[in-house]
Formats: C-alpha cells, sequence, structure tokens
C-alpha cells in the first residue's frame, strides 16, 4: 500500500519537474543564439566520441596514451612544421607533431577533462555545501572560512602556484592542472549549495517534515537536495566551458599537458613560436585556437539562453 | 452630480501585447468618462486590463504592449486634447501636472536611492519652476537690501543667473553654471523654496516631523508613511486628475482607512477627479461615486455606486456581488477562469462562465449599452433596450 | 551600523583572511623538498652555494616541526626577505618591485577604457533592448568571454608584430631598449615614477614616450577586450533590472523625460551591482596580465611570474601569489566599502 503511494506521488512530484524542462527547451529552441549554441555543443560530442574513428592511430606505433599525439616514425623530428597535406589534414607543428590528432582528440580530451574537475568539484561543493547549509554553526564558520581564503586569490594564479609545486614534487604537469582546477573550483559550488541550502531550508516544507519527526538524513536527501540541486546543475554547465578555458590557459603557460599533447592549449603554446613569423605557419595556431572557441562559445550561448529563460520576468507573459 | 463636466474620457481603446506566446488581447475596445469632482472606481480581477488602462490614460504604455487604436481625451479650459496623438514631449509636460498618478507599492513606487525631498522636488523642478525661480528672485531682493560688500555682490550675481533662467531658460551661461561644481550651489535657492512648498505638503497629509522625512530615504519610512509621501508627490501640481492603482492593497487595514479618509478629503478639498483602481469591491462602496467594472479588456458595466450595489445589471457583476464572503452564507466563486486573451473568444468574453448566456452570446461581441440613466452595460440580456 | 564601524569591521576582517592566505602557502610550500623551500630564506645570491644551503637547512629547521618552521618563515618574511630566486639569480622581493610598475601601466591605461566604454556601452545596450545596438553588443561580449585571451593575443601578435610588423614585441623597440639601458646605467635617465611612459615625458624624451605607448596598445587592447566584455553584459542585466522596477514608471508617470528617467533614475540603481563586481574585475585583471605579458613579451609581473612557475621557482611564485591576493582583498574591501556608501540602504541599515 505504501509503496504504490510512494510510487505515485513520486511521479506527481516529477511531473511539474518534466513540464519545467520541456517548458525551458520549447523556450530554448526558439532563440538562433540558443540553437547555435546546442549545434555546437552537439557537434564537439560527436567529435569527441568518434574521434577514434576520425583520426585513428595510423603511425604503427601502440600508444599507452591516446592523447599522446603518436609519432610516424618516418616522419622525422624537423622542428618547421609543415603545411596541410592530405596526409596530416591540419598540417604539423614543432618535431612534426600531427595537428588534426591533437585538435581531435583534443575534444575528447577536454570533455574528459571538464567532466573530471565538475564532477569533483560539485562532490566536494556538495558534500561541504551540504554541511555548511544544514548544520550551520562551527562546521559552517570553518568552511566559510576556507572558502574565503581559496578565493582571496584570483583563481588561475593559485592554479599556478599548485602546480608549480606539485610539479615540482613529482607529480605530472597535467594531473597537477587538473587536481589545481579542482582546488580553485570547489569553494564556488560550495558557496553556491550552500545558499541554496540555506534557502530551502527556511522553506515550510522542510519546517513540516522536521515537525513530523523525520531524521536529518532523510530531510537532506528527499526534501533539501532535490529542490537546491537545479539551479546547482545549471551553473555546473555553463562553468564547463570556462573550466576547459581555465585548463587550455594553464597549458598555454606550460603549466599543463606535456609537449605533443592533444591538448588545445598545449598545441597554441608550441604554436607561439611560429607566430612569430606571421602567417607564415597559421596552421600551427589558428586551428586549436578554432576549436576551442567553437567549444567555449557553445557553452557560453547555451548559458546566455539558459539565464534569459529562466529569468522569470520574460517567462510567464 | 448632473450635467458634470467630464474631465476625461477614453474611446474605443484597443490595446495588445506582443509577446513569446502570441498577441494578447489586452484591451478589447474600452470606452469610459471620468467626471469632474468625482472618484470613478475601476473594478476587475488581475487580468482585467485595469492597470493597463490607468497607464493608457498617462499615455505610457509598456512594451511588448502597443496601442492598437482607439482615443484618451483630456478635456481642459474648454478644449479637448487626444492625448495619445501628443508627442512625448508634450505628454511629459500634462503627465504629473493634470494628470498624476499613486501605486500600488509605495516604497517600490519611489527610488530607493533618492530622498524623499529630492523626489517631490524633481515634480516641482519640472513643472514648477518658474514659481521657484521667482521665489528665489524675490528672497534675493529682499537679501541684497540687507547685504553688504563680498555678499552682495555674489547675490548681484545670482539675481542675474535667476533672472537668467526666467527669461532665457536656453541660454548658455545658465547651463554652463549649473555644470560647474561650486557655482552651481546658487540653485540653493531654488531648493530652498521648493523645500518649503514640500514640507507644507506633507503637512497637509498629516505626515509627523516632514523636516525630517523629507530627507528620509525610502526604506526608511512605513508603508503608509511612503503612500503619503507618494500622495504629495502626485498632488504636488494640482492635477485635475489622480490615478490611484490599489494604493491600499499592501498596507494594513487601519493604514488603509487612514489613506481612504484622506483620498476621499483631497476629492472634497481640491475637486479633483480619481480614478480609483481596486478589485476591492468593500472600498469602492465606502469611497466611489461611479462605479466601471472591468472583464477581461472589456467594459462590463458603469453605473452609479448605489446603482451597480443595489442593481448589478451585468452577470458578471452579480457574481462578484454574490461572492463577497459573508458570515452565514455559503462560499460562493464564479465558475470556471478568464479566457485566454491570445485566443479569445469571438463573442462575449464572459461566456463561458455565464448562467444566462445564449445563442447570441457565442458569436457577437456585446455593446456598451446605457440602459438606463447613468447606467450602462454590456450585455446581450439588454439588446435592444435602450 | 553605520557606515565607520562597517569600515573598522571589514579592516579588522582582513587580518585572519590574509592570515589564512599565509597558512595555505606555507601548507602547499611543504610539499616541496628543503633543497627547494630553502631559496625562501637565502638572504643574497651568494648563499645559494651548497655548502651554505646545508647550514641554512639546519638553521632554519627545514626537517623540524611544522610550527617552528611556519614561524621561521612568518618572521623571515615579517624582515621582507622573500627569498631569493634561483632561476632569475636575483632577490625575489626587489625582483617584484622592479616590475611592478610595468604592470601598472597597462593597468593604469586598460582600467578607465574597460569602466566608461563597458558601462556606457551596457546602459545603452539595456536601453535599447533588442535593436541593433544591443544585438551587436551581445555579440561581442559573447565574443569576448569565448575568445581565450591568449589566442585573442597570439593572433594578434601574428598580424601586429610579425607580419605587419607595426611594432615589436616587448616594452620598447630593440634600439631604443638598449638605449635606456644604457643611459640607465649611465644615469642620465632618471626614474621618477617608474611608468616609462610618464617618465619619458620627464625626461624630454617623447621619442621614448611614443615608443612606449605604441607597445602598450596591444596588451592593453587584449586585456580591456575580455574585461569590457564581462561588465558589458553584467551592466546591461543590472540596467534592464533596474529599468524593470516600478519607480521607472512612477518617474515616467511624474512626467519626466525619458533621458531623466534612464540616466537619472535607471542608471544609479544599475550601477549599484556593478561597483560590486568590479572587485572581480579587478582578479580578472591580474589572472589576464599573467596571459597578456607572456604572449606579447612585456616584461611586467606576470611575465615574471609565469616563466617562474614554468621553471618551478618556488619562491618567485609564492610571492607573486601573495601579491596578488594583497591586492584582490584590498579590491574587494575597497569595493565593499564603495558599496556601502552608495547604497543608502546599506548605510542607513
Amino acid at each position: 500500500m505504501t509503496s504504490t503511494k510512494r510510487n505515485e506521488s513520486f511521479r506527481n512530484r516529477l511531473q511539474p519537474t518534466i513540464k519545467e524542462l520541456k517548458f525551458t527547451l520549447t523556450r530554448l529552441l526558439k532563440s538562433p543564439l540558443s540553437v547555435a549554441g546546442l549545434v555546437f555543443i552537439i557537434y564537439n560530442i560527436v567529435i569527441a566520441v568518434v574521434a577514434p574513428i576520425i583520426a585513428p592511430n595510423t603511425s604503427g606505433v601502440r600508444m599507452l596514451d591516446p592523447y599522446k599525439i603518436p609519432r610516424d616514425p618516418t616522419a622525422g623530428y624537423w622542428m618547421e612544421p609543415r603545411a596541410p597535406t592530405s596526409k596530416y589534414l591540419f598540417g604539423t607543428t614543432s618535431a612534426q607533431v600531427d595537428l588534426y590528432y591533437g585538435c581531435v582528440w583534443g575534444t575528447r580530451f577536454a570533455f574528459q577533462l571538464g567532466l573530471e574537475v565538475i564532477v569533483s568539484t560539485l562532490l566536494i561543493g556538495l558534500i561541504l555545501g551540504l554541511l555548511a547549509g544544514y548544520y550551520g554553526g562551527f562546521i559552517d564558520e570553518v568552511i566559510m572560512r576556507f572558502t574565503d581564503i581559496i578565493l582571496a586569490f584570483p583563481g588561475l594564479i593559485l592554479a599556478m602556484v599548485f602546480v608549480s609545486v606539485l610539479s615540482k614534487s613529482g607529480w605530472t604537469t597535467i594531473n597537477a592542472a587538473i587536481l589545481s582546477i579542482i582546488l580553485i573550483g570547489w569553494p564556488g559550488y560550495t558557496r553556491l549549495i550552500r545558499g541554496e541550502v540555506l534557502r530551502v531550508r527556511g522553506e515550510d516544507y522542510v519546517e513540516a517534515a522536521r515537525a513530523s519527526g523525520a531524521s536529518d538524513l532523510r530531510i537532506i536527501t528527499r526534501h533539501i537536495l532535490p529542490n537546491s540541486i537545479y539551479s546547482v546543475i545549471i551553473v555546473a554547465s555553463l562553468d564547463f566551458g570556462s573550466i576547459v578555458l581555465t585548463a587550455a590557459a594553464l597549458s598555454f603557460l606550460g603549466l599543463g599537458s606535456p609537449p605533443g599533447y592533444s591538448d588545445w592549449g598545449r598545441l597554441i603554446f608550441d604554436g607561439v613560436a611560429f607566430a612569430s613569423n606571421g602567417f607564415q605557419y597559421w596552421w600551427t595556431f589558428m586551428y586549436p585556437g578554432l576549436f576551442i572557441i567553437i567549444f567555449t562559445l557553445g557553452w557560453n550561448l547555451l548559458g546566455d539562453a539558459l539565464r534569459d529563460v529562466l529569468d522569470p520576468l520574460s517567462r510567464r507573459k | 452630480m448632473e450635467n458634470q463636466q467630464t474631465v476625461a474620457q477614453i474611446k474605443d481603446l484597443y490595446l495588445n501585447f506582443y509577446t513569446y506566446d502570441g498577441v494578447v488581447k489586452a484591451l478589447d475596445g474600452i470606452t469610459l468618462d471620468i467626471k469632474k469632482g468625482e472618484i470613478l472606481g475601476l473594478v476587475g480581477e488581475t487580468g482585467s486590463g485595469k492597470s493597463v488602462t490607468s497607464l493608457s490614460l498617462l499615455s505610457i504604455v509598456i512594451p511588448p504592449g502597443r496601442i492598437e487604436k482607439g482615443h484618451v481625451e483630456i478635456n481642459l479650459k474648454g478644449k479637448t486634447y487626444d492625448l495619445l496623438s501628443l508627442n512625448d514631449a508634450t505628454m511629459s509636460c500634462v503627465r504629473g501636472k493634470y494628470i498624476s498618478m499613486i501605486f500600488q507599492e509605495p516604497r517600490a513606487a519611489l527610488n530607493p536611492v533618492y530622498t524623499i525631498g529630492d523626489q517631490i522636488g524633481e515634480v516641482f523642478f519640472h513643472h514648477r519652476k518658474a514659481e521657484l525661480i521667482e521665489s528665489a528672485i524675490t528672497q534675493l531682493r529682499m537679501d541684497l537690501e540687507t547685504a553688504s560688500g563680498l555678499k552682495a555682490a555674489i547675490y548681484k550675481r545670482e539675481l542675474s543667473l535667476y533672472e537668467k533662467m526666467r527669461d532665457d531658460p536656453k541660454s548658455r551661461t545658465v547651463w554652463l553654471a549649473q555644470k560647474i561644481p561650486i557655482v552651481n550651489r546658487f540653485r540653493n535657492r531654488m531648493k530652498g523654496a521648493a523645500r518649503r512648498y514640500i514640507v507644507d505638503m506633507l503637512k497637509s497629509l498629516n505626515i509627523p516631523d516632514p523636516g525630517r522625512v523629507i530627507d528620509m530615504y525610502p526604506h526608511e519610512l512605513s508603508g503608509g508613511m511612503a503612500q503619503r509621501a507618494v500622495i504629495a508627490m502626485s498632488l504636488s501640481c494640482n492635477p485635475v486628475m489622480l490615478i490611484a492603482d490599489e494604493p491600499t492593497t499592501s498596507l494594513d487595514v487601519t493604514v488603509q482607512v487612514q489613506i481612504l479618509l484622506l483620498i476621499k478629503d483631497l476629492q472634497r478639498r481640491l475637486h479633483t477627479s480619481i480614478l480609483y483602481v481596486t478589485h476591492d469591491l468593500g472600498v469602492v462602496a465606502e469611497t466611489c461615486d461611479r462605479v466601471a467594472v472591468l472583464y477581461a479588456g472589456n467594459v462590463a458595466e458603469i453605473a452609479g455606486v448605489i446603482d451597480l450595489f443595489k442593481k448589478p445589471l451585468h452577470p458578471y457583476t452579480q457574481a462578484l456581488l454574490e461572492s463577497i464572503p459573508r458570515p452565514g452564507h455559503k462560499f460562493v466563486s464564479i465558475r470556471g477562469t478568464v479566457p485566454s486573451l491570445v485566443s479569445p473568444p469571438k463573442g462575449c468574453r464572459f461566456y463561458d462562465r455565464c448562467d444566462y448566456a445564449h445563442d447570441r452570446c457565442i458569436h457577437v461581441e456585446p455593446e456598451l449599452i446605457e440602459v438606463e440613466k447613468n447606467h450602462s452595460v454590456s450585455c446581450h440580456l439588454y439588446y435592444g433596450e435602450t | 551600523m553605520g557606515l565607520r564601524e562597517y569600515i573598522i569591521r571589514r579592516l579588522i576582517l582582513i587580518i585572519p583572511i590574509m592570515l589564512g592566505v599565509v597558512v595555505l602557502i606555507f601548507a602547499v610550500v611543504q610539499f616541496v623538498d628543503p633543497y627547494a623551500r630553502v631559496t625562501l630564506y637565502l638572504r643574497n645570491p651568494r648563499e645559494s652555494d651548497p655548502a651554505v644551503i646545508e647550514k641554512f637547512i639546519q638553521a632554519y629547521g627545514l626537517n623540524a616541526p611544522v610550527y617552528v618552521q611556519f614561524y621561521n618563515w612568518l618572521t623571515t618574511m615579517l624582515q621582507g626577505n622573500f627569498g631569493y630566486s634561483a632561476y632569475y639569480r636575483e632577490m625575489v622581493l626587489p625582483g617584484l618591485l622592479a616590475r611592478v610598475p610595468s604592470t601598472l601601466e597597462i593597468v593604469l591605461f586598460s582600467a578607465p577604457v574597460i569602466i566608461l566604454v563597458g558601462i556606457w556601452i551596457g546602459v545603452k545596450a539595456a536601453v535599447q533592448k533588442d535593436k541593433p545596438f544591443d544585438q551587436f553588443s551581445r555579440i561581442l561580449s559573447i565574443l569576448g568571454t569565448s575568445l581565450p585571451s591568449f589566442f585573442f593575443g597570439v593572433v594578434l601578435s601574428a598580424i601586429f608584430i610579425a607580419q605587419l610588423r607595426w611594432v615589436s614585441a616587448g616594452r620598447l623597440t630593440p634600439l631604443l631598449s638598449t638605449q635606456w639601458s644604457l643611459m640607465r646605467n649611465a644615469h642620465t635617465w632618471h626614474v621618477y615614477t617608474g611608468l616609462l611612459t610618464v617618465d619619458a615625458l620627464l625626461n624630454g624624451r617623447p621619442d621614448f614616450f611614443v615608443d612606449a605607448l605604441e607597445h602598450l596598445v596591444l596588451p592593453v587592447m587584449v586585456l580591456t577586450f575580455i574585461q569590457t566584455a564581462v561588465l558589458v553584459r553584467v551592466t546591461r542585466s543590472s540596467m534592464l533590472e533596474a529599468l524593470s522596477k516600478t519607480y521607472i514608471t512612477a518617474a515616467r508617470a511624474k512626467g519626466l523625460s525619458k533621458d531623466e528617467v534612464i540616466y537619472r533614475h535607471a542608471r544609479r540603481n544599475a550601477l549599484i551591482p556593478v561597483v560590486t563586481i568590479s572587485g572581480l574585475l579587478v582578479g580578472g585583471m591580474m589572472t589576464g596580465l599573467v596571459i597578456t605579458e607572456t604572449v606579447f613579451l612585456f616584461p611586467g609581473i606576470g611575465q615574471w611570474a609565469a616563466t617562474a612557475a614554468q621553471n618551478f621557482d618556488v619562491s618567485v611564485v609564492i610571492i607573486y601569489a601573495l601579491f596578488s591576493a594583497a591586492v584582490f582583498v584590498l579590491a574587494n574591501l575597497i569595493v565593499d566599502i564603495l558599496y556601502a556608501y552608495i547604497d543608502p540602504r546599506i548605510r542607513l541599515g
């Protein structure tokens, strides 16, 4: 008897959410800019997924890390980049590194990195934010001071510190970079979630649940979590673009991926040297740059559109 | 009350909102008139178009709205002016001066970063600047008689500036003088004059300690005080008509009564016509002389207040009066909901909620007909009963 | 609470934050082995000799318990010694201070542009919502936030420095740069402010002035473009929010002209949230400086720290981080106070 009731009420509770999602989706599809954003994102997802198919390892050498751009041993190690040909669709950069492979797998790498970072920061943010917001008091103070301290630094700069220190103590730069971005990212989510929890905590249904004797865990999981997570998911998906951008910036400064890696930022780092020849070797930096732009543009457009759609003023008219 | 002058009229006003979800036909041919010195109630539920109607009187249309056709006219000193045909610059001389408006949430209607005095002063500076200049000049002339030396020189300069302001308002000298930091202190005399007027106004509205209130910010005032301040602002130029858009809805009941009494008192003293927009029939019964009932963008009925309550003609009005909760009676509400104004019904918009609906009501829109003396209704029940 | 109490309270709050910042950096540094950490204590270049280093490790107890080390480090810093840079072979604090003026020049030229242009575009775009100007500004601001600054910089440098050769990388044209060093060594160039443009005028050398200005154009362009895009976005949405308020309709109902309503009433309110994010903009500028200076080989603190980081020179990166944090915290403090001052609702409680 109770189980069917619970299933029923679950579906009922989900109904308005589904309606909201449908409404949001139809509104999103109305604006050309947001459609463009969606197109860009889907394009990126497709490329990332089919990377092994459209950019296979043709060098004959087995690579342990697919993100390391495979090198044809017969191609040589000349420093001068080669222009795009039928074999090297986007040309090569220094030491005959295949740009096509780098850019295509770079998409996959961007998603992987982004997902790793987002999932980690969300998890940390969720746990700490829930604790801080729900229990308040001393725990809240401690967690908030922690976030204050990390947020006292401009993001990238603290990441630079982390990367240089970690690298010096033996970490690979790329892992150091990923950890650094996580370390500078979690305070933001902690604060956000804490804010949402505080807001939801004051709502009447939470009071009611508490009055009817529900345990803390139950209140958190069944009431607070579902209601605070909505806006957080939105921020996280918007943040995706800027995380990848930060990673690319770190790689550009030489603090990210190692040489010969499928990372757009790293490729541009390699290409900077050739930019001093003007556009003679344009492919060394234009292609990776274009890939980055299409990636971030997609997320930003979607983010803008989402923000407009969720603006309560323009919704109900 | 008979043969009163009409101070303003709305004729056949159509207004649409162009939104993402379609074209909302908000006003569907509104016709009203407001007589001199009367309080006309404008009653309707949310979405009936009452706020939009009142804003249209000031020729303020908030996008995505647009007036499709119709006339909004005021009658001043024997001449009739079509407000919708005036350009914005001319209209801004009308607004605040001949027609004023007060709003539902008083503290929201005031800019939070300026003091009460600043905001009321704006009205004076915009519409009654000549008086301020004159007042400043008079004062200066008096001061000049007793001053000497440096002070006299400064006063002479100020005087010439003011006279220039009065005679040649667009002069370069005046414009320049207003921009330069210390020199523009000369305007303090005008500000002082304005201040005196404002304090008087606040006093006349029973605001205690007006000298202090004038320097306060909106968030420092209570709802009732803020509404009085807004009323003071709207009456600064002694308008012929005041539009009150639900001025007491957001206030405590006790404060409500005070404000209502205040408004009635103003009508008595200043003979201002008041368009009182509300959804509260109780307030209407207490305050208004005539009432117009709005439903879904149409005028359902217009009558004197006693006639309306005693003998409501339109089924909607009847249903409204029925639904007022009374002790000992069951709760009655009007069945159905307001129709979508994006695709409104072809005929009467009240059709699907009306107990007396018949065939004609589906196809033909009813017109506003004067069925009895000073009692008009737009309903097919009275078709052919002029 | 009055304004004065608010200021005092905020000032006091800085202390625990800065302390926390120092503790955090210290904790992070502990990850590195003692031989690298010792560079933080060396007082002059001669002390980088291995034998001396061993002595230092003993003396400063770099193998001692954590709190002892922290105390040692704190006192060393408070004495003004921020260590030695193995990579640059110079003392760190003087190295930082020597390069601050160059970065300051970029900031001084960028900040007014960002603020004035950003606000002007943002306000106008909101007022003319959905009209051509607004569409144009939205495209610009989306581009600005999607364009990686380093890519923008690289492309610009490829076009203007490499291809068109209008200007060279670095602070001055190589020829003038050598001249400048020579003059400095011969004391014929007096350093008044450290800002090359100002000093050039004060030294009576308009040619240096023009050259220095030319070399500022590209870095300033890159920095301002991105930050202005952010500011435009915030200003526009803040202005739209302000314009939707009841007091705007009320102001129009009073008879005020459209211009008066927009500029006197809406804008004042719209700028309040804009002030708050200005603090963040400062942070964004500091991050942007690192990249911009690196791309254009501009000898400021950003490039200094970036190169050091690449070579894992811990002491430089640390002082840069501490410096950035201090500037950021200060900027946010000023912004908070400004905000409390402007908004009467905060000021008068």
